[in-house]
């Protein structure tokens, strides 16, 4: 019964977490993820989707020992704060070995499998963030 | 309408493993009520997050009435994630400016299921649409957080230590604290890592507790001048500055405007980082800061600020998650009354606790006055 619910969850939020889809708010400028019916700056009304940019850079990162189920084949998991300019995310880095990770450094969306959920095992995408090629030139 | 804590009880924060979550209410409540009738109270507001998770309840108000003789009350039950504590206080200020004696009561067990699986349930502090999609567990925005602060103020992992350090040196004296002993800085470096930079022993232990409170008109351990409380920002994503903490600021200024000095604070310190960032948020230390005076003994017996953390905090006393803000107000309210039994301000005047939610998603304010 909870695995269903949460398998409409995950339908309905699919196209901004597949897309990287976040909100701009026409009256502050601002823009957000994810999308909201409300500016969370202002409180407009007046906000509309966009497609965030798809480049950016890692602002802080971490790596994550104590990882939850559904996701601890891939542990340790390295979770960024991501600049993208206009919005920023917190996202996994992935294809990174932790050494070579760096402030400020460039990164790329990349759609990944985010976790398994519930006892039939599915399995949930979307967008993570990996080293941009340019870090290795 | 004056209002105050009249009774407090705690139970030491550790692995009950045989008492059950109304075993360890009941305990904490026949501690606070030990000179008081239960017949005349009101109210009955129940704080409690992670049980209710492991062990599915629902209307769980109710049936603590029932466990604990209190039939005759009216029930509430208050969630606020990680700050459940402090909120259901909030509640019961209310309650009791309206006229009515209210009991509160945080009661949590985390120490039922395998860690894994309490960690599993903590992740829901966080927002489950954006950050959540993301295998962030509880301790990852901290990390992200720690390194932020490391490097903006070219602070090192060394000075951060400091704060642990210093948790668990006051927990020592806390009857009622988890983690009774002391730890070195380069205990807290070589610690299992759990978010990098942060490690083990910049956390909090998985234990179990409870603490109630008598709130009512003219309640004589300790006066209670506000409870309040702010909205912050959903993710650190959406921050204007990850490492201020707004809701915190703006529940000080409607707690206690600009001008009050608090003799003796109980600040939420589920990492090290949040401690740290609250001091600087509620202007104890200049941004950057903290951790250096904390390192310098300026929040300790004798420091030259106000004393943090007495019980040891998160850190070391431990955060039995729905049971820790109504924990914080209890300490508070015996560091007025003279009557906690661990490191203490003599002749306090005034006293703070102050709670968040994962990253600072709320925050809540008590502000407590001595009586007499
Ligand atoms: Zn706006």
């Amino acid at each position: 019964m909870a695995g269903e619910s949460v398998n409409v969850d995950q339908w309905r939020t699919r196209i901004y977490r597949y897309r990287l889809l976040g909100g701009r708010c026409r009256e502050c400028g601002r823009a957000f993820y994810p999308p909201l019916p409300k500016c969370p700056y202002c409180s407009s009304e007046d906000v509309e989707e966009v497609r965030l940019p798809r480049q950016g850079k890692l602002v802080s990162y971490t790596i994550l020992y104590s990882v939850e189920e559904g996701a601890r084949r891939e542990s340790p998991v390295i979770v960024g704060l991501v600049d993208l300019g206009v919005a920023r995310v917190v996202s996994e880095i992935v294809d990174a070995e932790p050494g070579t990770l760096k402030s400020g450094m460039a990164v790329e969306a990349v759609f990944r499998r985010l976790y398994e959920e519930g006892d039939e095992g599915v399995i949930v995408y979307g967008v993570k963030f990996r080293p941009a090629p340019e870090n290795t030139s | 309408m004056d209002v105050g804590v009249s009774a407090a009880g705690l139970v030491k924060v550790d692995r009950h493993y045989s008492k059950s979550l109304y075993d360890l209410a009941g305990e904490a409540v026949d501690d606070a009520l030990r000179d008081s009738g239960r017949n005349s109270i009101d109210y009955l507001v129940v704080s409690t997050v992670v049980s209710r998770a492991l062990t599915p309840q629902l209307d769980i108000a109710s049936y603590m009435a029932s466990h604990l003789g209190l039939r005759r009350a009216r029930v509430l039950s208050v969630e606020a994630g990680e700050a459940s504590g402090l909120a259901a206080l909030q509640a019961a200020f209310h309650l009791a400016l309206g006229g009515n004696r209210v009991l509160v009561v945080g009661v949590d067990k985390l120490s039922d299921a395998p860690s894994h699986r309490v960690y599993r349930v903590l992740k829901h502090v966080y927002y489950r649409y954006s950050d959540g999609f993301h295998a962030i567990g509880h301790a990852a925005v901290a990390g992200l957080l720690a390194r932020m602060y490391m490097e903006r103020y070219g602070v090192s992992r060394e000075v951060l230590a400091a704060w642990p350090v210093q948790m668990h040196m006051h927990a020592k004296s806390n009857p009622y604290a988890m983690l009774r002993f002391a730890v070195k800085p380069e205990s807290v470096l070589k610690a299992m890592p759990v978010a990098e930079p942060l490690t083990l022993l910049d956390s909090f232990p998985l234990g179990d507790g409870a603490a109630a409170l008598l709130v009512e008109p003219d309640g004589g351990m300790a006066g209670i001048s506000a409870v309040e409380s702010a909205v912050g920002p959903l993710s650190v994503a959406v921050a204007d500055d990850p490492l201020r903490l707004e809701a915190v600021g703006e529940a000080w200024r409607r707690a206690a405007g600009d001008g009050a000095v608090v003799d003796v604070f109980e600040v939420h310190d589920s990492y090290t980082i949040f401690g740290l960032l609250i001091l600087e948020e509620l202007r104890l230390a200049e941004r950057g800061k903290a951790a250096e005076r904390v390192a310098e003994g300026d929040f300790t017996t004798g420091g030259s600020g106000p004393l943090v953390n007495p019980s040891g905090g998160l850190k070391a006393r431990g955060h039995p998650v729905g049971a820790t803000g109504v924990y914080m107000a209890a300490e508070v309210a015996m560091q007025l009354s003279g009557t906690f039994p661990g490191i203490s301000v003599p002749e306090a005047k005034r006293g703070a606790a102050v709670s968040i939610n994962g990253h600072g998603s709320s925050a809540y304010v008590a502000l407590f006055t001595r009586r007499g």
